[in-house]
C-alpha cells in the first residue's frame, strides 16, 4: 500500500495538470509562438500554367502568353507590386547577393494585394514590333505588354556562343513596408530569355 | 523692282509664320506639361490612398477581423492604380487620371470598411477574452475545490483503512 504522502504527490501531480489544462486558452493569448519563415515567391509560367513551354524564339508581330504568379508567406496580408522589365544582354540585371534591383526603368507593372498563404496569378501577354536586324545586330522598337505598347528601342549583337540575338524579359518584386511606408526590393525576381530570330 | 517687292512681302510673311509656329508652341507646352502634372498629382494621390487603405486593412487583420472581400477591393484599386501608372508611362495623362481617380474612390471606400471591421473585431476579440478568462477563473477554481474535497475524503478514508489494519507478525519459519 502506497504511503500518504506518495498519493498526496500524485493529486498535486494531477491538481496542476488540471490546472494548466484550464489556463491554456488565457495562456494562448497571452503566449505568442515564434512563427515560421517569412518570404514570398514569385514565379513565371508558360501558356498551359506549367513550368513549361515558355516562349524562347521570338519574332515581331507574334503574341506569346505567360502567368506571372506571386505567393505570400509572409504572416500577415501583403501589398505587392511587380515590375515588369526587358533589357538587352549588356544592361543591369538585379543582383540577388546585394539585394539591389535592376537600375533600368520598369515598363510595365502590376499592384496586388495577397492575404497570408495566398497566392495571386494574372497573365502576361507581350509581342514585339518594329524589329530589323543589320550587320549582326538585331533592333527593337516596341514591345506591347497587356495591350500597352512601350517604346524600348532596344538593340542586342549576335551571341557567337549561343548563336542569337538575345533579350531578357524580367520581373522584379517589390514589397511595401508599412513601418518606413514605402516600397523595397524584395529580392525576388525572374526572368524570360529570348531570342530574336525574326521579322 | 519686283523681285524687291516680292522680298518685301514674303519677310513679314516669313516672320509671320515663325511667331505663329513659337507662340503655337508656347501654347501647347504649358498644356502638355499640366496634363502630364495634373496625371502625376492624381496617381500620387491614389497611391497615398491606397496605402492608407492598405494600413487600414492590416490594422483590422491585426484585431483579427476577417478582411478576404476588403483585400479583393484592395486588389481591384491596386490593378486601377498600376494601370493608371502603365497609361503614363505611355504618356495617356487623361486615362492614367481616369484610373487614378477611380482607385482613389475604392481606396477611400476600403478605409471606412476596415475602420469599421476592425471596431467590430475589437469588440468580439474583447468578447471572447472575457469568456476565455471566465472558462479559465471559474473553471481551474471549480477543479481546485473539487479536488480538495476529493482530497479531504480520501484521507479520512485512508486513515479509517489504515485503523482497521491488523498489525501481522511474520514469523520467521527458520529461525
Amino acid at each position: 500500500m502506497l504511503k500518504l504522502e506518495d498519493y498526496k504527490a500524485v493529486f498535486a501531480s494531477v491538481g496542476l495538470i488540471c490546472v494548466l489544462l484550464f489556463a491554456s486558452p488565457t495562456l494562448g493569448l497571452v503566449l505568442r509562438l515564434p512563427g515560421g519563415e517569412k518570404f514570398s515567391e514569385l514565379w513565371v509560367l508558360g501558356p498551359g500554367h506549367m513550368a513549361e513551354d515558355y516562349p524562347f524564339n521570338v519574332g515581331a508581330d507574334v503574341n506569346y502568353l505567360v502567368y506571372v504568379g506571386v505567393g505570400n508567406h509572409m504572416g500577415c496580408s501583403a501589398y505587392y507590386v511587380v515590375y515588369v522589365k526587358f533589357r538587352s544582354q549588356t544592361e543591369s540585371l538585379p543582383n540577388a547577393t546585394a539585394g539591389t534591383p535592376s537600375l533600368l526603368p520598369p515598363l510595365f507593372e502590376f499592384r496586388l494585394f495577397v492575404e497570408d498563404g495566398k497566392s495571386w496569378e494574372a497573365p502576361l501577354r507581350f509581342s514585339f514590333s518594329n524589329v530589323s536586324f543589320s550587320e549582326n545586330r538585331s533592333f527593337v522598337g516596341s514591345l506591347m505588354i497587356n495591350d500597352v505598347t512601350f517604346n524600348v528601342d532596344k538593340s542586342a549583337s549576335w551571341d557567337v556562343e549561343n548563336n542569337g540575338y538575345y533579350y531578357q524579359l524580367f520581373m522584379e518584386l517589390w514589397i511595401y513596408n508599412v513601418e518606413f511606408q514605402a516600397f523595397e526590393f524584395h529580392n525576388r525576381f525572374v526572368g524570360l530569355w529570348l531570342n530574336m530570330t525574326g521579322v | 523692282m519686283k523681285r524687291l517687292r516680292g522680298r518685301f512681302v514674303k519677310a513679314p510673311l516669313l516672320f509671320l509664320l515663325v511667331f505663329m509656329v513659337f507662340s503655337l508652341s508656347l501654347t501647347r507646352l504649358p498644356f502638355y506639361v499640366s496634363a502630364n502634372d495634373e496625371a502625376s498629382l492624381a496617381i500620387g494621390e491614389a497611391d497615398n490612398a491606397l496605402r492608407q487603405a492598405f494600413e487600414a486593412v492590416l490594422d483590422a487583420e491585426r484585431a483579427g477581423a476577417n478582411l478576404s472581400d476588403l483585400i479583393v477591393k484592395l486588389d481591384e484599386a491596386g490593378g486601377l492604380l498600376a494601370e493608371a501608372e502603365n497609361a503614363y508611362r505611355v504618356g495617356n495623362f487623361s486615362e492614367a487620371i481616369s484610373k487614378a481617380d477611380k482607385c482613389s474612390m475604392q481606396a477611400d471606400g476600403v478605409v471606412g470598411e476596415a475602420l469599421n471591421l476592425k471596431g467590430s473585431a475589437l469588440a468580439d476579440a474583447q468578447k471572447a477574452v472575457l469568456q476565455t478568462l471566465t472558462f479559465s477563473w471559474v473553471g481551474g477554481a471549480a477543479f481546485l475545490a473539487v479536488l480538495f474535497l476529493v482530497w479531504g475524503w480520501f484521507k479520512r478514508v485512508y486513515a479509517e483503512k489504515l485503523m482497521r489494519m491488523k498489525p501481522e507478525v511474520a514469523v520467521d519459519a527458520e529461525a
